[in-house]
């Protein structure tokens, strides 16, 4: 296959060495988006790369979102001073490899990424006012033993399941260790009737750990006060709908719902969230 | 990206017979049980990374201890006079939500495999898929073979229960074969490689279901080893399809009276020319398959 390169580099960003933050554009809860935009306006991270779409993406037409034409993006942004790399990417639809390939090499040749984490959301029965827990999973034992100093599981189980495949966190974790470069996948389990709405939370979680690893030394009271407002509406919405409330009450008490009742939690919530923005 | 050999097998003027997954897998089927008949020993494989997406991840104490690609493997088996590698795809390589493979992926595929037939000096190609057709599932599956030489058809005229599409009733002397189990013919003939596809006929309202239909894997392979003179036991594939058998009746017991009485019509359906006037008419076979795409037409599909 004689492709051309799909990476273009604006200006090199001229790190010594780095870490990489990897978030995709479409995560449940906004996890990947909203971390890797945080961290974007708080530490000014400037856009100094791309990976074109053609490759990876079906070039079939726009799709609409909040009423308007979007693209696939895959951007790079520098953090010199935190000698931090954000990457906030689209999930390619074909040619994964490539495309991951492309996005190492990036790290490896143009920023001398030492160490990269990739942010995931995972769906939860859970209510939303259990606390987000951060799991982890690191391609090596090394990457390990430097994550266990921070208020991580690091102790996850998992394979595929008949019937699903791996994600392309994995597939990154995978491609980053034939390379020899430490990586990370970050999980937070989300609410599922977050799911299609921001959780702060669940993004706070990703953020304070990054905080500390990287000493970013944010200060997250505007984060916090979204969280409590979002929290807020949450309430509101519980003494609103007193079935809403129900359902919330059994899945405190770790019961589960019919799928009838996952669907009216879904809508309400969602729709009394919307209401409150 | 390329082909990665664990042993250089001294193979004299060996054939290369080719496999990927397709409708009820009658292909894949076939040539896995010749290869599993024959003891064929696993020589290379195909690195699968460009490939495919992966299919499995195992994660043990929060470290990823590895992640599975589907395999595209060669194996080969020395037999005197008819020395055979084998080519099985676990996958085809699709890409953007495509039912089949398609594209530069699929065509450099292609070629890594008849770069194996060519090291080895392979004097033949054979591929094997699914050929849908008007038929019944009780009634025995023919074999569509379709060379990519003109010099080929006075050979396969002589397989049993084989036909060229000129002798297929309808189809003209034309058709498709979609996927890698065609493109291969293709790529074989661009570089003068002899090469022939077998196809094994699958009854039309069975192609959606997801059965393997081993009926006419055993056809393919009837059509296979009289090919390379190997005696096969065919015992296993036998059991398979008396179980297959099975489900396909239960499911055809769900189907309404009106549209299985129409169905029903094809167990005598008699191979004819397509001149000579067959039990069912043109009208009746428009008819059958009017009901049995509306029958099986999913909620939703198209307007």
């Amino acid at each position: 296959m004689n492709q051309g390169y799909p990476v273009t580099i604006y200006q090199e960003p001229g790190f010594e060495q780095s870490c990489l933050l990897l978030g995709w554009s479409e995560d449940a809860g906004d996890l990947g988006r909203g971390v890797t935009d945080y961290l974007n306006s708080k530490l000014k991270g400037q856009e100094f790369g791309k990976i074109e779409p053609e490759d990876f993406f079906p070039m079939g037409g726009v799709a609409i979102e909040d009423n308007v034409a979007r693209f696939p993006e895959s951007k790079f942004y520098a953090c010199p001073k935190q000698e931090l790399v954000i990457l906030q990417t689209d999930s390619p639809l074909a040619e994964w490899y490539r495309f991951l390939d492309s996005v190492l090499d990036v790290a490896e040749h143009h920023c001398r990424v030492k160490e990269f984490y990739v942010v995931g959301a995972m769906i939860s029965f859970s209510a939303h006012t259990t606390p987000r827990q951060l799991l982890a999973v690191a391609n090596s034992a090394e990457v390990k033993e430097i994550l266990s100093q921070y208020d991580l599981n690091t102790d996850m189980d998992y394979q595929t399941q008949p019937g699903e495949r791996p994600t392309l966190n994995s597939f990154l974790l995978w491609s980053a260790k034939e390379r020899n470069i430490l990586g990370v996948s970050l999980w937070v389990p989300i609410p599922f009737y977050l799911a299609a709405v921001e959780d702060g939370q669940a993004q706070k979680k990703v953020l304070s750990f990054l905080n500390n690893r990287l000493n970013l030394k944010i200060d997250f009271g505007d984060l916090d006060q979204e969280i409590r407002e979002q929290n807020e509406q949450l309430a509101r919405a519980r003494s609103r709908f007193p079935q809403i409330d129900d359902y919330i009450n059994r899945l405190e008490s770790n019961l589960m719902l019919s799928e009838e009742e996952n669907g009216e939690l879904v809508k309400i919530i969602e729709d009394s969230l919307k209401e409150g923005a | 990206m390329g082909i990665k050999f664990h042993q250089e097998p001294q193979l004299e003027d060996p054939i290369l017979i080719a496999s990927w997954p397709g409708i009820g897998n009658i292909g894949i089927i076939a040539v896995d049980t010749l290869r599993g008949a024959l003891e064929a020993e696993e020589f290379g494989e195909i690195e699968p990374w460009d490939f495919f997406y992966p299919k499995r991840v195992l994660i043990r104490k929060g470290i990823l201890e590895y992640l599975e690609f589907p395999s595209s493997r060669f194996y080969f088996k020395k037999i005197e006079g008819r020395d055979t590698i084998f080519f099985i795809g676990e996958e085809q390589p699709t890409e953007m939500g495509r039912m089949y493979a398609e594209g530069k992926r699929a065509y450099h595929m292609a070629n890594l495999v008849l770069d194996v037939a060519e090291k080895f000096e392979c004097r033949r190609v054979y591929t094997s898929g699914a050929a849908v057709a008007l038929m019944h599932h009780t009634t025995r599956p023919r074999v569509w073979a379709v060379p990519n030489s003109d010099t080929l058809i006075a050979e396969i005229r002589g397989y049993d229960n084989t036909v060229l599409m000129s002798d297929i009733e309808g189809r003209g002397r034309h058709g498709n074969i979609t996927g890698l189990n065609g493109l291969l013919l293709g790529v074989a003939k661009k570089r003068g490689l002899e090469a022939i596809c077998l196809m094994g006929e699958i009854p039309v309202y069975l192609q959606g279901l997801p059965l393997s239909y081993p009926k006419a894997s055993k056809s393919v392979l009837e059509v296979l080893s009289h090919s390379l003179k190997i005696e096969v036991n065919l015992d296993s594939l036998d059991e398979l399809d008396r179980k297959v058998q099975q489900r396909i009746e239960e499911f055809y017991r769900q189907i309404p009276l009106e549209v299985r009485g129409q169905l029903d019509r094809l167990k005598h359906v008699a191979y004819a020319q397509p001149a000579e006037p067959g039990p069912i008419t043109e009208e009746e076979e428009k008819r059958i398959m009017e009901d049995v795409e509306k029958f099986f037409k999913k909620p939703g599909d198209g307007s």
